[in-house]
């Protein structure tokens, strides 16, 4: 009976240790314990990075509505008229967004023309001509580069605007244009150009393996007028929000 | 077996009460520490259902079990093998062996008794 006693209390005291770590670790809330490598340790540091600059963004945007939002304040405390102003002010920077009004500022203009000499450069005749997935590389290039407005022969590039191979020529907005095309970009002008000239890029592929004339020049002050066609909805609607 | 769920109690109780944390990178030790605990625990059940109890050895393995379980998963870590898997097999399976021998000694106490009865009434 002794012997049983004494075990007893001895296991009393141990249970009471092992009840006592076994709480201590659940308190914890350990999840998992997956092993953690270098990569998933870098990939981890990588969306940690990107959520950082996602934050700045917001925060920045807000402090940009913000000070929107003072100024609408401000303006309402202050008379009815310049509320005009301010929506008026609101319509034009939209046009500009949707690219409805002409714009202006330092670009580059790139000509492009088809190889005019008789001899043949190009394995076939039809690498020598400019093609519409010329025209669509170059302009990605552009828009990598970070243009802002494009025209092709007076015709503002659109979001929707199509631009698609007609034989000898090429139809955008519904129009068909012929060589030589006239690419013009507003953005910064030194990137614009090296997007259109720098080894690897579409535009360096044809002017040197094709022999495709492309010439461009980077200008102070270049001219894209607006979209002068008609656009209208016919599937898409627009969601308002807070619906 | 009584005293050992009573005291488990306890202990839970009072680690609810204590506000007691530690840094989650040991966590994974300690609880390669807590199987080598328990498994300590049934093995002294079972040495004392055998009538082989011995107190000196209980505590040792109670602690001695617990720390190699922990370093060795500590080495492991730093070698970059899993090696608390040795542990956790280890003491495991002792753990099921453990209750396995529990539960015959008490299954057969019983069916001996009732043996016993049966021909004591007959």
């Amino acid at each position: 009976m002794k012997k049983i006693s004494k075990f007893n209390s001895i296991l009393f005291v141990f249970s009471i240790l092992l009840g006592f770590l076994i709480v201590t670790q659940m308190k914890q809330n350990v999840e998992s314990y997956n092993l953690v490598t270098l990569k998933s340790i870098q990939v981890t540091k990588n969306e940690i990075n990107n959520a950082h600059d996602e934050i700045k963004e917001m925060k920045s945007l807000i402090e940009i509505k913000k000070g929107e939002l003072k100024k609408i304040e401000k303006i309402k405390g202050n008379s009815n008229e310049n509320i005009h102003d301010v929506l008026i002010e609101g319509v034009e920077e939209t046009k500009a967004i949707a690219g409805l009004t002409d714009m202006e500022g330092p670009g580059i203009v790139i000509k492009m023309q088809d190889n005019q000499d008789t001899e043949i450069k190009g394995v076939e005749i039809s690498d020598d001509v400019i093609h519409d997935m010329d025209i669509l590389m170059i302009l990605n290039d552009l828009r990598v580069a970070g243009a802002e407005a494009i025209s092709i022969n007076g015709q503002r590039v659109m979001p929707m605007s199509e631009i698609k191979c007609g034989g000898p020529i090429v139809k955008i907005n519904g129009k068909s244009l012929g060589t030589p095309f006239i690419i013009k970009a507003i953005g910064d002008p030194k990137l614009l150009y090296a997007a259109v000239n720098a080894p690897g890029t579409h535009g360096y592929e044809i002017k040197n393996f094709n022999k495709i004339n492309v010439k461009s020049n980077m200008e102070d002050n270049v001219f894209i007028p607006g979209y002068s066609g008609r656009f209208k909805f016919k599937h898409a609607k627009p969601i308002k929000e807070g619906d | 077996m009584l005293f050992a769920l009573l005291g488990i109690l306890i202990g839970v109780v009072v680690g609810l009460i204590l506000p007691i944390t530690y840094s989650p990178t040991y966590a994974l030790y300690i609880s390669v520490a807590i199987l080598a605990c328990l498994d300590s625990v049934f093995g002294g059940v079972r040495a004392n259902l055998e009538n082989t109890f011995d107190t000196r050895i209980f505590i040792s393995g109670f602690f001695g079990n617990a720390i190699l379980a922990a370093f060795l998963a500590y080495i492991g870590d730093r070698l970059g093998v899993p090696l608390y898997y040795a542990a956790i097999f280890a003491f495991g399976g002792r753990l099921f062996d453990n209750f396995a021998s529990i539960r015959r000694i008490l299954l057969f106490k019983r069916g001996a008794r009732k043996k016993k009865e049966e021909i004591k009434e007959e």
